[in-house]
């Protein structure tokens, strides 16, 4: 495999040869991300212009909220501080999440189709990580400077005690955020076992996800529970923020603290299985 | 290619026919791919509930801001979202890109019919089916539910139609504009997201103009992407008189007209350019 020959002309060394199980080799992890991030980073100035454009992309739909609250100062409740916060942690947490994930599972159901992803079966590498970490994509560079832009903004604003337990709340809930996006990414990717094409699942996702941007209080109730149960996406940003800036949370109540927390994790592990069970499927298939 | 062959296409009304032709094949193309349409109306069904449900937010309370009601908000939306801004043109100047990094381009100017008329042709068959399988659908069960205002007269009517002609002519040729430019940047991506940020916040697709802060407002008022989603709605709700409304979509004509000029020029160059490359 390319990670592993690779390696014998670079630092990595040893550990990238050494038998390890599939799976948990962390060095390779790492090795294969460095070769990705040094061929991106071999086209410095197309990447630079790919932020800067995609942010100004985002930018236009963030000012488009921005112009809604300017005029009449509110959103369901929520000012325009409390607004940037729950914007920027958005597209922050998303884009950790994405970094990982999005590039790589969408274009899974072409990887099935074309065998590409039969190649990976007989790697001696679990197939999801390298997919994963192979395919790791720097693209998003205005996600994090317009997500974390926009959170200061907020923050500022906001009469937040920024004391150690809010910190470690606030970093928990990224990453139960970041971790909720992989899994749903990763649970489209595992359709392209079952459906055969599961690209425009994607854009099924992204029409959710907008709705995500908004609090989820200004929705019907029937779609509110659905945000909150069979496609979780309140706990994208909805959930966290409101939980850290003191805002009730509708229909979860006392819960929301602790599922603000929990809803990445328990989401990845589902997604763990429901890729393993989809896996199974194709092999089934294949023979 | 030969420039004598490329006028030929670009001018002679015979060109039409085979930009009929790719019309209509692209539209039945479109309509083979029945989830892929039924995604389409899932998105768009969201996007303007989604939208409804901001307005209501926001106007809890009020009876109407800058002279706009809910009841007209609603229908900005239902309206304006489906026929005037789901169209996601930016797509064009993604499909200039690869054209043009693949090198398939060259084949494409070999063929007796313009670029940009082809790739119209092939924008507008599914465009004319998502009006009828998508769009429409859309607002007839939203409307059930929320209520939707009627043009404000016959006449508002008809030239709120010509306005949504209008408004896919003009967003064609920003996206074809901007897919020129690929030409020299080689950054179709790039490209496509400035232009979806442009479009996002200045055709008025989510918020209209008229909320605007004044200054933002009077330079958005003037440029051509206020007749994407702006002006036509505004015609339909009759915020101005037929008099009015029929100057404004003049000088939408007129932006067309420049935007198309602009477009004619930069072919012009990008053909030499591609024959320079070729030999």
């Amino acid at each position: 495999m390319v990670g592993r020959e690779d390696a014998t002309s670079d630092s990595m060394t040893g550990e990238v040869r050494a038998p390890a199980p599939p799976g948990i080799n962390l060095a390779l992890y790492w090795h294969l991300m460095r070769l990705r991030a040094r061929t991106r980073l071999q086209y410095r100035a197309s990447l630079v212009l790919a932020w800067i454009s995609q942010g100004f992309g985002y930018a236009g739909t963030f000012a488009s909220i921005w112009v809604i609250l300017n005029r009449f100062g509110g959103l369901g409740g929520w000012s325009w501080p409390e607004m940037a916060f729950l914007l920027g942690f958005h597209t922050f947490a998303y884009a950790i999440g994405a970094v990982f994930t999005f590039t790589q599972f969408r274009g899974m159901d072409a990887m099935v189709r074309e065998g590409e992803f039969d190649m990976l079966l007989v790697r001696p590498v679990n197939p999801w990580s390298f997919i994963v970490f192979s395919g790791v994509d720097l693209q998003y560079g205005s996600h994090f400077v317009l997500g974390a832009g926009l959170m200061i903004t907020g923050a500022a604003a906001l009469p937040l005690a920024w004391d150690a337990g809010l910190m470690l709340r606030f970093l928990a809930s990224l990453l139960s955020a970041a971790l909720l996006t992989g899994a749903m990414f990763t649970i489209i990717g595992a359709f392209a076992f079952v459906l055969g094409r599961s690209r425009y699942v994607f854009g099924l996702y992204f029409d959710l996800w907008e709705l995500s941007r908004y609090p989820i209080g200004i929705y019907t109730a029937p779609l509110q529970i659905i945000l909150f149960t069979v496609l979780p996406f309140a706990y994208m940003s909805f959930v966290p923020v409101s939980v850290m800036i003191g805002k009730p949370v509708p229909l979860l109540g006392g819960a929301a603290p602790v599922l603000a927390l929990a809803a990445g994790p328990i989401l990845a592990l589902m997604a763990a299985l429901f890729w393993r069970a989809c896996l199974r499927r194709h092999q089934d298939i294949g023979g | 290619m030969s420039a004598p062959a490329l006028k030929f296409a670009a001018f002679h009304p015979l060109a039409l026919r085979p930009l009929a032709a790719f019309a209509t094949a692209a539209a039945r193309q479109q309509a083979t791919h029945r989830s892929e349409l039924l995604a389409m109306a899932f998105g768009a069904f969201m996007d303007v509930f989604a939208r409804i449900s901001i307005w209501k937010a926001v106007y809890a309370g009020r009876e109407d801001m800058a002279g706009i009601s809910l009841a007209e908000m609603i229908t900005y939306a239902l309206v304006g979202s489906t026929f005037l801004s789901s169209w996601d043109a930016a797509l064009i100047v993604r499909e200039i890109g690869a054209a043009i990094r693949s090198g398939q381009i060259g084949a494409t100017l070999m063929r007796p019919v313009s670029f940009p008329g082809m790739l119209f042709a092939e924008q507008l068959g599914p465009r004319l089916l998502q009006f009828a399988v998508v769009c429409l659908p859309v607002i007839a069960i939203l409307a059930s539910v929320y209520g939707i205002q009627p043009p404000a007269s016959p006449g508002h009517f008809l030239l709120f139609v010509a306005h949504v002609a209008l408004s896919t002519t003009l967003l064609f040729l920003i996206a074809i504009f901007f897919g020129l430019l690929s030409f020299w940047v080689l950054e179709a991506h790039s490209l496509e997201w400035f232009m979806r940020g442009l479009t996002a916040l200045l055709s008025g697709g989510l918020v209209p103009l008229w909320f605007f802060p004044p200054a933002l407002g009077a330079f958005a008022h003037a440029l051509p992407f206020a007749w994407i989603t702006y002006y036509p709605m505004a015609c339909y709700l009759g915020r101005a008189d037929l008099f009015t409304s029929t100057l404004l979509f003049a000088a939408g004509v007129g932006w067309a007209l420049v935007l198309g000029a602009c477009i004619a020029v930069l072919w012009r160059l990008t053909t030499r350019r591609v024959t320079v490359q070729g030999g």
